[in-house]
């Protein structure tokens, strides 16, 4: 003790020199910490307000419509005449069209993705994961207008020469990754069923083949089927959905996959000491953990389908009626974003027509579904996180 | 993957392909490269070589005046619409006037468009609406039928025969396809102005969104005490980020332009601003995670030393998080270079000239992709100019991988440098 303090010598009045600020050294400080902080906050808030913003333009610019022309005519009338005189502003086919459009491209990526996500997370060894990873994310950096090229020049014509096929091929493509994960399961569970513990494996692997081998069959015969469909134009629903559902996959695949992850090895681990078979613990806990981290996938799907304008204009034909049954995709449709993007080029010149504010009430359309989307994915993602602490 | 191959493909036959004599002429008399004296001498070879064809057009106007006049009304039709098929195929006939198009004053520049427009100078299409079920199918006939007995048969044999020496094919590599200016709506030269429209709008938008989403990153991570607050602009945020592109075109338009009148109309600066809104989420989240990821003990070390709070961040933490935060700007950038929904209001036009950098604040500009839109749907000539298009989607893709590639070496390298 004595010697330490002969080789640090403690001088008072310099340790509380440097130690205490004086009070005005420690108000300017305090001020300017103060200032700072709050130019912070200013910037901040302005970039997260931007939002706030988008909402305020877009509204200020829709509002003049529905005052001058009412909501009736837009939500519920087919007449989309907007350059006629007089006008008529029905966006009930558009809004089919976006809806058709996002129906398709959701059956496009979902059975596919979530399939994708529990092979990647559960299946596949993580070597495979590292690789499909980058890959993945690549995809989903490439542009929408090159996807909309593909659509519109490689594809459409080959929809429309070899319509039937595409679907037959789309129908196997979609279809098989699920009912392949459904007959491994199956077999795991059917497996487990019938066999004691003895011949387990080799029984797994032929009841899943067998179920496989059926379901394969089935695949082939209903796909065979669309075969024989005529398709008159390639630009329609169907090359829109097909290419929107390959351009939300990433995203789906991403969100699902993180979502299996967020499981966690515990739960995994824990079902395994139960005695629980691979098959079990995916079907039974796993993906019932995950289950509201999938809903958010697909939720966030959707966002990115109805939001895409590029594909959509470019080839899905845009002709504002509804398809007849409503459900026919192989017709030209027209979406809410391909109308923004197409007609604005000709209302700009007349802004403040009404034909002008249409595009801005599209617009707040839009931005609302993408909002509610948003809020309900934000809300289930937090819920799923906590579910799983 | 599926996607990628026809692109890649197709866009490389925008850099390499057979050009014909006519390319090299248009490349010399319109850009002024190349070696003038061999393109003259290739020129009279060719020219040479599509003499018989002319001399036998020459005897046919003669022979054409000689006849009655109701053999030369069934004539003169198809004898026009093929000199006409001829005249694309090997440019303006010897004593034509200059043609006021440039792309009439050339004949075909690449080999695979020749064949193309031969098969249309042999063949005419017509219908065949036999069969009244089903659309009618276009049957190809060709046009020699139309001048049987006349002087003019043996040219349609000349000229499938000849073509070669008439107009040269040799493999090319254009690699001047990326810096040249279009000329004639993209039916001559390259995409330069969409390349320089492309980089301005990027590089613009970067310079607005990364200090903003510094920032507000740094603010979020070390600033803000959880609360409502935090918890409003966090949400504010991600809708944002879910913010469908072409809304954000109609913002721009309705903010940046009506609103703020930035510049009068459309403009590089307006365009910039509307990405910079776009990308400002992907920036921001992007430097939230490399700030968290800083080690804590950094934090506190620095603290432990006497440095202020400010000082920490712009001397310990985000120097540390540097790198993370620049993977997050590459990805951003390839976002803003590929996006054409926003810049369809505030940015972009389908013809102009490359800008200078002063012109950026007030003026219009090509770019990449709005021109790939373009040239796909409103061109003119669509067909005849796929190869420009197919061009500048590779190069788009291209440029957009290239930067996505990068962000994720440049993430690979960081986890490894964290790890140890």
């Amino acid at each position: 003790m004595a010697s330490s303090q002969a080789v640090f010598p403690v001088r008072p009045a310099a340790a509380s020199r440097s130690l205490l600020l004086s009070k005005r050294a420690s108000r300017t400080r305090r001020l300017t910490a103060a200032i700072g902080h709050t130019i912070l906050l200013a910037i901040t808030a302005s970039s997260a307000l931007a939002v706030m913003f988008i909402f305020f333009y877009i509204a200020r610019d829709a509002i003049p419509f529905f005052q001058d022309r009412g909501f009736r005519e837009f939500f519920t009338s087919v007449e989309w005449y907007p350059a006629a005189d007089p006008a008529s502003f029905g966006a009930l086919p558009i809004f089919v069209g976006s809806g058709l459009v996002t129906l398709g491209a959701i059956l496009v990526a979902v059975p596919l993705g979530i399939t994708a996500a529990v092979c990647l997370s559960d299946i596949l060894p993580f070597g495979v994961r590292q690789l499909v990873k980058p890959v993945i994310e690549v995809l989903a950096a490439i542009p929408s207008v090159a996807y909309g090229f593909f659509a519109l020049v490689v594809f459409a014509p080959l929809i429309q020469e070899h319509g039937g096929w595409i679907l037959a091929i789309t129908w196997w493509c979609i279809a098989t990754p699920p009912l392949a994960v459904a007959a491994f399961i199956g077999g795991d569970l059917l497996a487990d069923r019938l066999s004691g513990a003895k011949h387990a494996s080799i029984g797994r692997w032929i009841a899943s083949t067998i179920l496989f081998i059926v379901a394969a069959g089935l695949l082939l015969l209903v796909g065979l089927r669309f075969t024989n469909v005529e398709v008159s134009s390639g630009t329609n629903a169907l090359n829109v959905s097909i290419i929107l559902g390959f351009m939300a996959l990433p995203t789906v695949i991403s969100v699902s996959e993180d979502a299996l992850q967020a499981v966690g090895r515990e739960l995994r681990e824990g079902a395994y000491a139960l005695g629980a078979t691979r098959a079990e613990t995916l079907t039974r806990v796993v993906i019932p953990a995950a289950a509201s981290g999938l809903c958010a996938a697909v939720i966030l799907g959707i966002m990115r389908a109805i939001g895409e304008t590029m594909v959509v204009w470019m080839a899905s034909g845009n002709a504002s009626k509804i398809p007849q049954p409503w459900f026919n995709l192989l017709e030209p449709v027209r979406t809410l974003t391909a109308t923004i993007a197409g007609d604005m080029g000709e209302a700009d010149h007349v802004t403040g027509s009404a034909r002008y504010h249409v595009l801005f009430a599209m617009a707040l359309g839009l931005l609302t579904i993408a909002f509610i989307c948003n809020t309900i994915s934000e809300r289930v993602i937090g819920r799923s996180v906590a579910k799983v602490r | 993957m599926v996607l990628l191959l026809p692109i890649i493909v197709g866009g490389l036959r925008a850099f390499v392909f057979r050009a014909t004599v006519e390319h090299r002429r248009a490349v010399l008399e319109l850009f002024d490269h190349g070696q003038s004296d061999a393109v003259a001498a290739e020129i009279a070879q060719a020219t040479a070589a599509r003499q018989p064809v002319f001399e036998l057009i020459g005897q046919f106007e003669r022979e054409l005046e000689s006849m009655s006049w109701s053999d030369r009304r069934t004539y003169a039709g198809p004898f026009d619409e093929f000199k006409d098929r001829l005249r694309k195929l090997l440019g303006p006939f010897p004593g034509d006037a200059e043609p006021a198009l440039i792309r009439s004053q050339y004949g075909q520049t690449r080999w695979d468009r020749a064949q193309e427009e031969l098969r249309h100078t042999l063949y005419r299409t017509e219908y065949d609406y036999s069969d009244t079920s089903r659309m009618g199918r276009p049957v190809a006939v060709p046009r020699v039928t139309d001048f049987e007995g006349t002087c003019l048969e043996p040219l349609f044999g000349m000229l499938e025969r000849d073509l070669e020496p008439m107009l040269r094919p040799q493999w090319t590599f254009y690699w001047r396809f990326l810096f040249d200016k279009s000329i004639d709506a993209h039916f001559f030269g390259g995409i330069w102005p969409e390349m320089l429209g492309t980089l301005y709008l990027t590089i613009g938008a970067i310079l607005f969104a990364v200090p903003m989403g510094i920032i507000s990153a740094v603010y979020l991570v070390e600033y803000a005490r959880e609360g409502w607050l935090v918890n409003v602009l966090r949400t504010c945020i991600s809708t944002l980020a879910g913010v469908p592109s072409i809304v954000f075109g109609l913002f721009g338009l309705a903010f940046f332009i009506n609103t703020m009148h930035v510049s009068h109309s459309k403009s590089v600066l307006a365009g910039s601003l509307t990405l910079a809104v776009l990308i400002l989420p992907v920036v921001i989240r992007a430097s939230e995670e490399a700030i968290r990821a800083v080690p804590q003990t950094y934090k506190e070390a620095a603290l432990s030393l006497g440095s202020s709070r400010w000082r920490t961040i712009t001397r310990v933490i985000l120097p540390a998080s540097l790198p993370g935060i620049l993977t997050g700007v590459v990805i951003s950038m390839g976002r803003a270079a590929g996006e054409t929904a926003p810049i369809i209001f505030t940015a972009a036009v389908s013809m102009g000239r490359p800008l200078h950098v002063w012109q950026t604040l007030s003026e219009a500009t090509p770019a990449l992709p709005w021109n790939i839109y373009n040239l796909c749907q409103e061109h003119e000539a669509v067909d005849e100019i796929r190869h420009v298009q197919y061009g500048m989607v590779l190069t788009l893709v291209m440029l957009v991988l290239l930067l996505n590639a990068t962000a994720i070496i440049m993430r690979a390298r960081i986890s490894r440098r964290l790890t140890g």
